[in-house]
């Protein structure tokens, strides 16, 4: 009787003994494509637990729930880069490790959000623009966000279900910063999202590009690498960068306090930022990479594409999303959820 | 005799102290949780308050209440409306189909309800199944623009539900006693009065049985107005789901998970009750 027991409880911890080089990544859904991490894999022989996430307030959520449930390499947003640095969530990075930074864009490195880059390094960004498709409406009739507020969009919109790309869309929209902290202006920009609620039909962020691929939205705001991606199978859509600002975003990889695996980590981190490897994750999804000797090996029409890499004129418009106050985004959510509620 | 009584201990001791850690433990985390005060930094502060129960009473969340229970009625009547023939049929009807139905019925389970909710989008979608079929038909000439509406979650919800309506009713209708119907029918009844005042009756804690176990979950399958609905339709679920992930406020989210047990525990003991009485009625 007791041999079977204790057969099974030895059973049952076997995995606990074996002592496998592993690191645990928890990162954007649709932005480290798999064969990336089976040759991080092969290469290096650690394990990598992989999950994602798909939006910066889950991964926030759930470092705070349990201080670092044993995450060693995440990809937080700039912003939320900056807040949790502020916050002591983030563990420093060994800079002599990440030999390849080397390859990042200087303008991407040493950013208001993480001064030096001592606690992150940028993988991927981009720009938060409007997609029209042009069989249902005429691109040159929407070039702003508030051209959305029009009657002729009910239940049209695809908006993304992202607290810190919908608000500072209406507030753009009514000539503020997109990063405005002042509660008027805050209030201001929702209720003038109420008037938009006849406009919208779905809020999503990580299943988009399908959703505009097969037109079950026609107009809204995206990501512009998702419609680079939704638009190689369906020519109609169409890209706009709107004329009263956009948000650029910038995902970086970090690593948070207490994580097990540090060292697996920075060379999780390094491998990532290795030229091919970037190559192979932009082009992956079509986001852009800050990596500047990957960009050299893309082919030209995408090192090109005024989608992907706008020019330095076009992206004058853009601001990039900074933290806000703690104030600030509890209004930010509180209004977000009402906004929710009332739909 | 002895070695029975201990696989007998081990084994209830071992379910004691699983469900005890990760159900009753838990769940009482959880309304210790409610009762705190809201912290956004640290997740709670250790001061008792009734804040996060007060909270649930203003309109906008009593909306949400509201929404919920009329969604989730909507959906129980549904299910009642397209399983209770199904389940009688199965019961009574059919000899030689009852068990490959019973295996159809059961067959959707071996997939998770989530992907079965992907599976969904792929044929509620403009380009989907549905349209194209329809289409092809003739009958009719533009795409139904289902997907993300209220009607989309409402399928969903049901064709996700209503196994657990039918399979309590079927359970039900089974162990029905023939002799009552040849009864009403040698005293002259009906068919259509058999039904209301035989069979409807008696499969009553059927009924009662499978709305308990379909009410609670139409409520919180959150990820199905969120796929299907387009993340606009709030069902309790998406309350709970926003106050743990997205304002970081837990106590709240703790305060209307509690009160849905509640809500639960309430409906559990009503169901009780009422076989309760029926059982004694029996004797009478």
């Amino acid at each position: 009787m007791k041999t079977w027991f204790l057969g099974i409880l030895v059973f049952l911890s076997v995995p606990a003994f074996g002592a496998k080089e592993i690191v645990n990544v928890y990162a954007w859904s649709g932005e480290i494509p798999d064969a990336v991490i089976t040759q991080f894999q092969k290469e290096t022989g650690i394990t990598v637990n992989f999950s994602t996430y798909d939006s910066n307030e889950t991964l926030y959520a759930k470092l705070k729930a349990v201080n670092n449930p044993s995450y060693d390499v995440i990809e937080p947003s700039s912003y939320y880069v900056d807040r949790m640095r502020r916050e002591g969530m983030l563990e420093p990075l060994d800079l002599s490790k990440i030999t390849n930074i080397q390859y990042i864009d200087p303008e991407f490195l040493n950013g208001d959000y993480d001064p030096q880059n001592k606690y992150s390094m940028p993988n991927l960004w981009g720009v938060t623009g409007i997609f029209v498709n042009k069989k249902y409406f005429d691109p040159a009739t929407i070039q702003r966000w508030s051209d959305l507020w029009e009657p002729r969009f009910a239940n049209q919109l695809l908006l993304l279900d992202d607290v810190r790309e919908v608000l500072p869309m209406a507030m753009m929209s009514l000539g503020f910063s997109a990063n405005d902290s002042n509660p008027t202006d805050i209030k201001l920009a929702y209720e003038h999202l109420l008037q938009l609620r006849n406009n919208i039909k779905l809020f999503v962020s990580d299943a988009a590009a399908s959703i505009i691929t097969d037109e079950d939205a026609t107009v809204g705001m995206t990501w512009n690498g998702d419609l680079y991606r939704a638009q190689l199978d369906n020519p109609n859509l169409v890209f706009i960068y709107p004329k009263d600002g956009f948000v650029i975003w910038v995902d970086c990889f970090a690593i948070p306090k207490n994580a097990p695996h540090y060292q697996n980590a920075l060379k999780f981190i390094n491998f990532m930022m290795r030229p091919d490897i970037a190559l192979q994750s932009s082009m992956a999804y079509y986001y852009a990479t800050p990596n500047l000797a990957a960009q050299k090996l893309m082919p030209a029409n995408i090192r090109t594409s005024s989608i992907i890499y706008p020019s330095h004129d076009i992206l004058k418009n853009g601001q990039f999303q900074t933290d806000l106050s703690e104030q600030s985004l509890n209004l930010y959510a509180q209004y977000w959820e009402m906004l929710k509620l009332k739909m | 005799m002895k070695s029975d009584n201990t696989f007998r201990n081990i084994s209830v001791s071992l379910i004691s102290i699983w469900l005890g850690i990760f159900a009753l433990l838990a769940f009482l985390l959880v309304v210790l949780l409610s009762f705190m005060k809201n912290d956004s930094t640290t997740i709670f502060s250790w001061q008792f308050t009734l804040d996060n129960y007060a909270a649930l009473f203003s309109s906008l969340y009593a909306l949400v209440f509201a929404k919920s229970f009329y969604i989730a009625g909507a959906c129980t009547f549904f299910c009642i409306l397209l399983g209770y023939p199904f389940a009688y049929i199965l019961a009574r009807k059919v000899e030689r189909w009852k068990e490959p139905l019973l295996l159809f019925l059961i067959i959707p389970f071996w997939t998770s309800s989530l992907i079965r909710s992907y599976a969904m989008v792929a044929i509620l979608k403009t380009k989907g199944v549905l349209n194209n079929v329809l289409m092809h038909l003739g009958i009719i000439h533009h795409p139904l623009q289902l997907l993300f509406t209220n009607s989309a979650v409402m399928i969903a919800l049901v064709y996700n539900l209503l196994p657990f309506m039918i399979l309590p009713l079927y359970a039900n209708l089974e162990k029905f006693d023939n002799r009552l119907i040849e009864a009403a029918r040698d005293l002259g009844a009906g068919k259509i009065k058999t039904f209301t005042k035989i069979i409807l009756p008696l499969s009553l804690p059927g009924i009662v049985a499978g709305s308990i176990l379909v009410f609670l979950p139409a409520m919180t399958l959150f990820y199905i107005p969120d796929l299907l609905g387009g993340a606009k339709a709030l069902l309790l679920g998406n309350l709970i789901e926003n106050q743990f992930l997205l304002t970081n406020n837990w106590p709240l989210g703790s305060a209307i998970s509690v009160t849905l047990t509640l809500i639960m525990g309430v409906m559990l003991i009503a169901h009780w009750l009422t076989s309760k009485n029926r059982e004694r009625g029996d004797f009478l």
